[in-house]
């Protein structure tokens, strides 16, 4: 073990390969340090989940070396296990009531009767699971499961908590609500790594931020380093009075794409969304394209990158 | 006090699985058996020779409904780990506090007490139905220890079917028929001897809880010899023979894919 090492997870040159043709993780190398919030983004299939499945101890990485709490997950796992908290992406629960789940969890983790008790109490609360306590987890809805699956792994005490992915579901005011308690857990010291689509979730409360695609970490940095890197990226939506049509928007993107104005352009209804630099020259392709086939103009709004722009440029341009 | 890991996950294996479903399963079933079919077959039957001695049916049945109580035991402990996986809790089990041998010896041991809870209850029962059973430290040794035996060896039969096992649909028909073979092809529910029929008598010698049942009722009902240290040996060696297999199995089941 290595002790008094800044980082809670240190990962160097990992790969995993499921079937020894594809790597599933390939070649990765990232920290995190205790008491951060470490933000791991990608599309499905990116390779997030099977590192955390690594750091986690579940299965083992092909190459590269993993160093969790400052224990190796293939030779020391209980080490790691007893000190860790894991939200799976995969539904998981006892076919028992919500407060049995609970209860059940807190014997595994042989956390005292009286604590246990308050806790569960606190949770169900803060889960807005109170009414449904004594309902059995599989006639939740999949909302409420994912809740009984976090509130779950709060009921323990932990150095570091592996989020997959977990509030798929859950309405904006739960959603936030669990990333402020979780954000008020790792003020207290407790690291976080978190995965998410939600990118306005990870933007609010990771303190650093990795995307992945195909496997690899593509960039990696805070949310206001990541949209300066990929600064100048700018949104201009432009709203007409009736809806567009997706061939004269396409005409609209051939344009802007040739003359590499845009990394994006989609239409929405009557809105069309493009993200581009160089947003002059934008708009005056836009008005343009709006002279010829926009009645009424409705509105032209222009904001500052948002992390889905960066994520949609990263992931477009690998 | 800390609870060893293996103690802590038997808990929760207990709590999880005190359904009505299994309930109805591990004693409602047995019970309508020792009741309704024994009573039923007594008024039919004279007497069932067992060791040279002629019993009541309900008398012979007893013991063979005590030790069914290991195959329906193991049967929901193989069934666990299957639920788990299906689940998702194998996995989150294991990135908890916990070893692949602790889930292990979890099943067994909530296995283990179903068979003695269970074997307990219809041993009461038999005893209102039809009494007579010997208890003696010696046979009340063997009777336990054949249970625990039976449970462990079922329980590594349900665990191989558990991790080989694609699909629910293919766990469920393999579960269900072999259920009713080894029940009915066995000696709980009446004597095999030379006079039965030839398939029914080889079946049940390939049997597990043939040799668990015999045991029991000899140990409950007459002397234990020469042939019941045998039939011992036999379920020692089939249950060495099934847990090695459905360790090896157990430990071989990928995660995270």
């Amino acid at each position: 073990m290595i002790s008094g090492s800044p980082d809670a997870i240190a990962v160097k040159n990992l790969v995993k390969s499921y079937d020894g043709k594809k790597n599933a993780v390939d070649d990765i190398t990232f920290s995190v340090r205790h008491g951060e919030i470490y933000g791991l983004l990608g599309k499905n299939g990116a390779g997030k989940s099977t590192t955390i499945k690594i750091l986690t101890t579940l299965i083992d990485p092909t190459s590269g070396s993993v160093n969790v709490l400052g224990y190796n997950p293939e030779k020391h796992p209980l080490q790691i296990k007893k000190r860790i908290g894991v939200v799976q992406q995969a539904e998981s629960f006892d076919f028992t009531t919500v407060e049995n789940n609970l209860k059940v969890y807190a014997t595994l983790w042989e956390i005292p009767r009286e604590e246990a008790k308050a806790r569960s109490e606190e949770l169900l609360e803060l889960f807005e699971l109170t009414e449904v306590r004594r309902t059995r987890a599989f006639e939740l809805s999949g909302g409420q499961k994912k809740k009984l699956q976090v509130a779950r792994e709060l009921m323990h005490d932990m150095d570091i908590l592996f989020l997959d992915e977990p509030t798929v579901g859950m309405d904006p005011i739960m959603r936030r609500r669990i990333l402020d308690n979780i954000g008020k857990r790792a003020a207290s010291g407790m690291t976080v790594l978190f995965t998410t689509h939600f990118l306005e979730e990870a933007d609010y409360i990771c303190d650093r931020i990795a995307i992945m695609s195909n496997g690899k970490i593509k960039v990696e940095g805070t949310s206001s380093e990541l949209k300066a890197k990929y600064g100048g990226l700018r949104t201009l939506e432009i709203t007409a009075s009736e809806d567009l049509k997706q061939e004269q928007v396409l005409e609209l993107k051939e344009g802007l794409f040739n003359a590499n104005l845009a990394q994006d352009a989609v239409l929405e209804g009557k809105t069309v969304k493009i993200i581009g630099r160089e947003i002059t020259k934008v708009l005056e392709e836009v008005l343009r394209f709006a002279r010829k086939y926009v009645k009424n103009i409705e509105s032209i709004n222009l904001r500052d990158a948002t992390l889905d722009d960066v994520f949609i440029e990263v992931v477009n341009n690998q | 006090m800390k609870l060893p890991a293996s103690i802590r996950l038997t808990y929760r294996n207990v709590l999880v699985n005190m359904d009505a479903g299994t309930m109805v399963f591990m004693l409602g079933l047995p019970a309508l058996y020792l009741l309704v079919l024994g009573t039923m077959f007594q008024s039919l039957i004279s007497g069932v020779p067992v060791n040279n001695q002629s019993i009541s049916y309900t008398h012979f049945l007893g013991p063979g409904i005590v030790a069914m109580q290991t195959l329906t035991a193991g049967n929901i402990g193989g069934s666990m780990l299957w639920s788990d996986r299906r689940w998702g809790m194998f996995e989150q089990l294991l990135v908890g506090p916990f070893k692949r041998t602790d889930y292990l010896l979890g099943i067994m041991f909530v296995a283990i007490i179903f068979t003695l809870g269970g074997s307990f209850v219809m041993f009461l029962l038999s005893e209102l139905v039809s009494g007579g059973f010997i208890l003696t430290p010696l046979s009340i040794s063997l009777t336990i220890c054949s249970l625990v035996l039976g449970t462990i060896l079922f329980s590594a039969l349900f665990l191989i079917i558990s991790s080989l096992a694609k699909t629910m649909q293919a766990y469920n028909t393999i579960t269900i028929v072999l259920f009713f073979v080894l029940d009915f092809a066995s000696s709980a529910f009446y004597p095999i001897n030379s006079s039965s029929e030839s398939i029914v008598r080889y079946l049940s010698l390939g049997n597990p809880l043939t040799y668990v049942t015999d045991i029991i009722r000899t140990a409950l009902i007459s002397t234990p010899n020469f042939g019941t240290l045998e039939e011992l040996g036999i379920v020692i060696v089939i249950t060495a023979v099934l847990f090695a297999i459905a360790r090896q199995l157990y430990k071989s089941i990928k995660m995270g894919i």
